[in-house]
């Protein structure tokens, strides 16, 4: 058995700062009880804010001072966020329940503990199994941006205890941990902490002295709890931990401190819920496919029509991702377009549809594959800045009419992915694109395929005529081939019976124009034009 | 006929490529059909940026293409495109996954703004063609090769080159274009182009034995 304790010191501070916009992570801040100060950053500390100062005392050292108070909800979501990074590297993760009794509440829980003997070989490589692992762990939680003390011991508890106390400590064997523990100061302990006074008296000020003490006698006058605890530090009782247990969806939220007026801070804020969202995937190696971002606005009286308290913003990805700047790039685009009615006051994030399936390859040279997968997210990024309408593809449409022959709908990033994953190899790397060698002096279309010009217009452009010959733009034009008949739609009250012609411009360029045959039906009879040969 | 004049042998990659022409619809797609056609048979993305008009499906098949697989990105509103259709462009350039890049810039589109594009162009690893009115042949371009196209008969289409790497070209190159009519309708255009104004006088109609 080896556990790892991961100790957050300044879990309260650090989760009260990211509720503050991104320009003020350098400002005083400083929490507080009912009266007192109870922490402050290392900006306050400079300035002389102290733990145990009151109010005004601090406030007159610091006048640019932020003040709050510790959320116990708040610290919760945020070690909620370490425990799921933590599970990534092994199944047994419990948090360490804090028995402070300071005060009249009880302490946030601020320490996660990994069982990590199993994990060792795979997280750890071959040599250096444990620092490699707790390397790893590290880089994992960097993006939550907390104050990591670890300590690793035999025993849970031991370790618990000793994470409080150094910042990095390596328990291998467990003499080397029990003799560390000797030296750890009495009010460690749960129950030590309220018969502090007690145990001062007496002169008992590390764990050593009390364990030199007869067990029935420490029994008797502190608790049978206070020598539980020290028999399950040292390994003398079993000490077993049930694991957390991961929830089925995603949820969290974030209250911020000052309202957000930009699309910019509440980005800011989405981002650290997109940390916790990523930690809780990366917990069950899965991927998001959709995730919704609740927006709960200042609620604003008017008199004309109520403003809408919340705003959802939902996300479907084509390609199911847990790559945070990706995400945060798509959520950047989105909110741009989005007209928020009110500043924002909370953020909330779910995620429920999630997808397990293999990591995408990160390589050196690409391959058809993760072409594919950055084709596909350049899709994405273009749809969700100009709009899925805007991104087209086309298709053929079996009708005879020219202006509807041509199908445009919007396109689906999955489906331009997957025909180019199934190509062949990638043409050879040459600094030019040679152009085929074909000789078109005197090439002719195939006979029997009708020739279509590749520029339409949807509506015929109606022609000037001199002595009912066609002009464009005062020039006139000198049929060349046709004519081509085309009658049809009568289906669908479109009909049309035309004849159409390839025509000459007097410059070279031709053009596409048809004549509407002179029946009863048509209500302009006249030349038109239909399309330019591009 | 072109690849000889064009360093390298062929269309550049990882550069811009200017085209200019009075208006659209003298020939110039069917001049870089080829490029793009080869493109697309070896499995890459060709992507479209305003395309001026509506774009036959049936055309672009005769001339190869596999039309399912052209993404275009109009975002034109009342006939020009919007600011967006250059950072979309500039997206596309960057990715590097994109095989092929065919665009319709805005006119009057200022210097730092095509350098900028050139820029991103370098990781962009194909040719892309960018469309501008002629009027921007006046003022010069951060792209290292312009072409500048006007219709020279029937089925044929006038180069010039403007600027490239290397030494400059005088005498502009006519080039023979993939054909939409047939052998006698092109001596026919080649006659009527000659004559100067086609004949105003006589029949409404032309005559039946000249036709496909």
């Amino acid at each position: 058995m080896l556990w790892v304790a991961v100790h957050l010191p300044l879990l309260s501070l650090e989760s009260f700062a990211a509720t503050l916009p991104a320009a003020s992570a350098d400002q005083p801040i400083a929490l507080m009880d009912a009266h007192h100060i109870v922490s402050a950053n290392a900006s306050a500390l400079q300035l002389g804010v102290k733990p145990g100062l009151k109010r005004a005392t601090a406030l007159a050292l610091a006048p640019h001072l932020t003040l709050a108070q510790a959320d116990a909800r708040r610290d919760e979501e945020a070690l909620r966020a370490v425990a799921h990074t933590a599970l990534a590297f092994t199944p047994i993760v419990t948090i360490q329940p804090a028995n402070d009794t300071i005060g009249a509440e009880q302490a946030a829980p601020d320490i996660v503990l990994l069982e990590v003997q199993g994990s060792l070989r795979y997280f750890g490589g071959h040599e250096r199994q444990l620092q490699g692992l707790l390397q790893r762990l590290q880089r994992a939680l960097v993006p939550l941006g907390h104050r990591l003390h670890m300590a690793n011991a035999p025993t849970a508890l031991g370790a618990a205890l000793l994470a409080r106390v150094h910042r990095r400590f390596d328990g291998s064997d467990l003499a080397l941990t029990q003799r560390a523990l000797d030296a750890a100061p009495v009010w460690l302990l749960g129950p030590g902490r309220t018969h502090w006074e007690a145990l001062q008296g007496m002169g008992l000020r590390t764990l050593s002295d009390l364990r030199g003490l007869p067990r029935s006698g420490v029994a008797r006058r502190f608790g049978a709890a206070l020598l539980d605890e020290l028999d399950r530090a040292y390994g003398a009782v079993p000490d077993p931990r049930i694991s957390i247990a991961l929830p089925p969806a995603f949820e969290s939220r974030l209250e911020l401190f000052a309202r957000a007026d930009t699309a910019d801070q509440v980005l800011h804020g989405a981002g650290l819920l997109l940390d916790r969202l990523i930690a809780w995937l990366a917990a069950q190696h899965a991927f998001v496919r959709r995730f919704t971002l609740v927006m709960l606005h200042e609620p604003r009286r008017s008199r004309d029509k109520p403003a809408p308290s919340e705003t959802t913003l939902e996300l479907a990805l084509a390609e199911p991702s847990r790559d945070r700047a990706h995400l945060l790039v798509l959520l950047r685009e989105r909110l741009a377009n989005l007209p928020l009615p009110a500043p924002t006051l909370e953020l909330r994030l779910h995620a429920a549809d999630i997808a397990r399936r293999a990591p995408p390859n990160a390589e050196l040279f690409p391959t058809p594959r993760s072409e594919r997968e950055g084709l596909v997210r350049l899709i994405e990024r273009l749809q969700a800045r100009l709009g899925h309408e805007r991104v087209q593809c086309l298709a053929a449409v079996d009708d005879h009419r020219p202006e509807l022959a041509t199908a445009v709908r919007c396109a689906d990033a999955q489906s331009i992915g997957r025909a180019h994953a199934a190509a062949s190899a990638v043409a050879a790397d040459a600094l030019t694109e040679k152009t085929p060698a074909a000789d078109y002096e005197s090439a002719e279309p195939a006979p029997g395929v009708k020739v279509r010009p590749v520029w339409l217009l949807s509506e015929g452009q109606p022609l000037d005529e001199r002595d009912s010959w066609p002009l464009l733009e005062g020039q006139p034009l000198q049929l060349l081939s046709g004519p081509e008949r085309i009658e049809s739609g009568w289906w669908d009250m479109r009909l049309v019976e035309r004849d159409y012609f390839i025509a000459q411009l007097p410059d070279g360029a031709l053009v596409w124009i048809y004549r509407t045959r002179q029946l009863v039906s048509n209500p302009r009879p006249g030349w038109f034009l239909q399309g330019r040969f591009g | 006929m072109l690849d000889a004049q064009l360093p390298g042998g062929g269309w550049p990659r990882r550069a811009l490529s200017e085209l200019l022409l009075r208006q659209p619809g003298i020939g110039e797609i069917r001049l870089l059909s080829p490029c793009l056609t080869s493109i697309q048979r070896s499995g890459r993305l060709v992507m479209l940026f305003d395309p001026p008009a509506a774009l036959s499906a049936w055309a672009l098949a005769q001339l190869g293409f596999d039309v399912e697989q052209l993404l275009i990105i109009n975002t034109r509103t009342r006939a020009l495109p919007s600011g967006d259709s250059l950072w979309a462009l500039e997206q596309a350039l960057k990715s590097g996954h994109v095989g092929a890049v065919l665009a319709w810039l805005p006119p009057r589109l200022r210097a730092e703004r095509l350098r900028r594009l050139q820029l991103a162009a370098h990781t962009h690893d194909g040719p892309a063609f960018v469309l501008r009115e002629m009027t921007a042949a006046e003022r010069p371009t951060a792209a290292p090769l312009r072409l500048a196209l006007k219709p020279a008969g029937a089925d044929a289409l006038g180069v010039r080159l403007l600027k490239r790497r290397g030494p400059p070209l005088e005498t502009p190159l006519r080039l023979a274009l993939p054909p939409v009519l047939s052998n006698s309708a092109r001596e026919q255009a080649r006659a009527g182009l000659e004559r100067g104004a086609p004949a105003l006088q006589g029949a409404t109609f032309i005559n039946l034995a000249g036709l496909l």
